[in-house]
């Protein structure tokens, strides 16, 4: 261990010693924001490496079959999480990750593309970062880092509200929920073409572009062009993998071809198994089958053929992923950064779930054929092809966890998280500690030294962190950051959960849902398939009243009667997409209207003088 | 001959109306049509105010030529499409703009037409 990774280890377990026990600071403004007097040399890049709706076993040291030694040799040099909680939504589990902030208070509830009318009324329900929190890029910027992002942002498109406004000094950034990965094309029709920015201009791709290996070359290019000055970087890192559409090189797919020709209730189980014995979940832990699981052994060959596939390209994708991640480990290594690195690696949510289950059903092939994409089997993942995987094998892989993305149940909200870096003191260890999305920035800023401002920040007020610094668990034989009575609240969509302890509640509306609340016990039955609510009433209550100080405190706003997800989000599409041209029509008949009048006036004064 | 002169003025006073209007509405689906990104502030206020301008008063003339049957009408168009026609050829030769034919050539076939329309359709009293 070198003396620089000595004196970061040092530093950060002083910090993370401090924020452990610590009250609520002073109040601090950006002058004062408290950076360690180390000199900033000293002080350890950090890697954010954040995935797009990755199950929770779809990791090799979580229990998957997919090859990603990378990821394994990050988990072998640090800590895995396995009771680690996310939104199960894209943009609000960036938001809370960026800032430390519930997502309600920074201003993304839902994705943009999701919100209701009524809704979009309130200035916090935009589904865009608003300027009341800070991310921290903003704060390691200010406090000398150099920060660098190349990926998919979702967290604002308009100029102010692009990742070079919001302390990222060097960007190329997605601005929207998805894209294509081998063009600049947009995945669905809400959008007229893929919006990229770099620096806060419009981008375009490069003809060889494949998104994966682009976005590590541009976080490689941003490095190295700093890299000698002795400043450290925060290197920000969100892929498009394993968003939809899935798409992977060839080579990356053939390994899984035949893999998953057992199916999705084989690959669960298996996964389970492998989870268990690696002690990602406890021996015994019970399973629940959704209901969007279809029967494998009625589907017929050809139709086996294609779902296997599916999952094959999906494999691909990730192990692509995990390739190019390792590439810049190698880099790091090579320029002798490597020793003086933290890396976090996550995923924004679970399982992505909204393929079809039947990929021939009419609107699913008139959706990607309106975009000018190929379904058809030999092509499929490669350029120009649209693919998915279905809720069966969404469930797969967030085996053993029930639901997935976009649902408050395990399989939307727990995914991986592994921090691992050569200064951390913890190998290859396992944490069982509860932990949240919105503890990742003030973990990053102990290791950065950096005081978390309180409710002012660069003259304005700001909403304060609730995130809690992980550094406890990662340097010292803490277990747990969150006490038995300390609770975390998250709604979105009328989807909800409280956490509190070893327990959770639940809410998942219909039609996947069952509209009531329900208590787990998420460290013995991470499957959530013993609802405890009648068996411990008291613990159920007190959580309920919880979550409703939980909405009081975090402006929760009700959802609108009839409000579906989905619903809304084609109804969006669809307003997106003629809003424009009837306003056009409307004004266009406004204005001929008045020479109409005149010119039939003329014509029938014409006449009368004639007769 | 005249009646389909008409039918071409009203077809074309209509496409620079709706080109006006989606300036005025949705600035961000026309402009890259003319090679523009949208700024933003006081650029972007210039942008939607003067090219919407543009646009409907073409528009607006070309219709109250055909209504009003009196030539001049035709006229401030003919000389708005001619000197932009000349704004690009001059971009083009002093500033290093592009060579936009694809812009330059409807501007000026579009004011051809209209000046054979003041000149063949009957003035009316």
């Amino acid at each position: 261990m070198n003396i620089r990774a000595i004196s970061g280890l040092l530093l950060a377990g002083a910090l993370a010693a401090g924020a452990a026990v610590a009250e609520a600071p002073d109040p601090v403004d950006v002058q004062s924001v408290a950076v360690t007097e180390t000199a900033p040399s000293r002080r350890p890049n950090i890697v954010l490496i954040l995935a797009d709706d990755l199950g929770y076993t779809d990791l090799a040291s979580y229990g998957s079959e997919i090859n990603t030694p990378t990821l394994s040799a990050l988990a072998q040099s640090g800590v895995s999480f396995t009771n680690y909680h996310t939104a199960p939504n894209c943009a609000p589990a960036r938001a809370m990750l960026l800032t430390g902030v519930d997502a309600h208070l920074a201003g993304v509830p839902n994705i943009p593309e999701m919100l209701a009318p009524e809704q979009r009324r309130h200035a916090h329900y935009q589904g865009v970062l608003g300027n009341n929190v800070v991310t921290v890029a903003t704060l390691l910027e200010d406090t000398g880092y150099h920060t660098y992002m190349a990926g998919k942002w979702h967290l604002g498109s308009t100029p102010e509200k692009l990742p070079s406004q919001r302390g990222f000094q060097r960007t190329v950034a997605l601005a929207d929920s998805g894209a294509d990965n081998w063009e600049q094309r947009p995945y669905i029709p809400l959008y007229d073409k893929a919006n990229w920015y770099a620096d806060g201009e419009e981008y375009t791709l490069p003809d060889d572009f494949y998104s994966s290996r682009f976005l590590v070359d541009k976080t490689i290019e941003f490095i190295d062009s700093n890299l000698g000055d002795e400043q450290p970087f925060f290197a920000y890192l969100p892929f498009q993998a394993v968003h939809i559409p899935v798409q992977a090189p060839q080579a990356f797919i053939d390994p899984y071809m035949g893999v998953y020709d057992g199916g999705w209730d084989v690959l669960r189980e298996n996964r389970l198994s492998r989870a268990v014995e690696l002690g990602i979940v406890p021996e015994g832990a019970a399973t629940v089958r959704m209901s969007t699981t279809a029967d494998w052994q009625a589907l017929d060959e050809e139709r086996r053929r294609y779902e296997a596939k599916r999952m094959a390209v999906y494999a691909g994708m990730v192990e692509a992923m995990d390739f190019h991640i390792g590439r810049l480990v190698d880099y790091l290594k090579a320029r002798g950064e490597y020793g003086n690195t933290l890396f976090i690696f996550t995923s924004d949510n679970g399982a992505e779930a909204s393929g079809p289950a039947d990929p021939d059903e009419f609107a699913e092939r008139r959706m990607s054929t309106s975009l000018g994409y190929t379904t058809d089997y030999e092509t499929l993942g490669l350029k120009g092809s649209y693919s998915t995987i279905s809720p069966s094998f969404a469930s797969a892989a967030a085996s053993p966890l029930a639901y997935y993305k976009f649902y408050a149940g395990e399989g939307g909200m727990r995914v991986p998280l592994i921090v691992a870096g050569e200064t951390l003191p913890q190998k290859g260890v396992l944490s069982r500690a509860f932990s949240f999305v919105t503890d990742i920035t003030p973990t990053i800023l102990s290791f950065a030294g950096v005081r978390p401002p309180d409710e002012r920040y660069g003259g304005r007020p700001v909403e304060p962190m609730i995130g809690r610094s992980l550094a406890p668990v990662l340097l010292t034989d803490a277990e747990r950051v969150y006490g038995p009575e300390d609770t975390v609240g998250y709604e979105l969509a009328g989807h909800a959960a409280l956490f509190k302890g070893d327990y959770k509640i639940v809410y998942n509306r219909s039609p996947l849902g069952d509209d009531r609340w329900q208590l787990f016990n998420i460290v013995e039955d991470p499957g959530e398939s013993r609802d405890l609510a009648s068996n411990r009433p008291g613990r159920f209550q007190q959580m309920l009243s919880a979550y409703e100080r939980y909405t009081r405190d975090n402006m929760v706003l009700p959802i609108p009667p009839g409000y579906d997800h989905r619903k809304q989000l084609v109804l969006n599409t669809l307003y997106a997409g003629v809003r424009e041209p009837f306003l056009v029509l409307i004004l266009l008949v406004l204005l001929l209207l008045p020479f109409y009048v005149a010119n039939r006036m003329k014509k029938a004064s014409i006449h009368r003088t004639i007769r | 001959m005249n009646r389909v002169l008409k039918l071409l003025v009203l077809l074309l006073s209509i496409l620079f109306l709706v080109t006006g209007l989606r300036w005025l509405v949705a600035p961000a689906g026309v402009a890259p049509q003319f090679g523009l990104t949208l700024d933003h502030g006081v650029g972007l206020s210039s942008q939607v105010g003067d090219m919407s301008a543009f646009f409907l008063l073409l528009g607006i003339c070309m219709l109250t030529a055909l209504v009003s049957g009196r030539r001049s009408w035709y006229y401030p168009p003919i000389i708005l499409l001619s000197l932009t026609a000349v704004g690009r050829i001059l971009a083009w030769l002093l500033h290093d703009a592009a060579l936009a034919v694809d812009l330059i050539a409807p501007e000026i076939i579009v004011s051809v037409i209209l000046l054979v329309a003041s000149r063949r359709l009957p003035e009316r009293d």
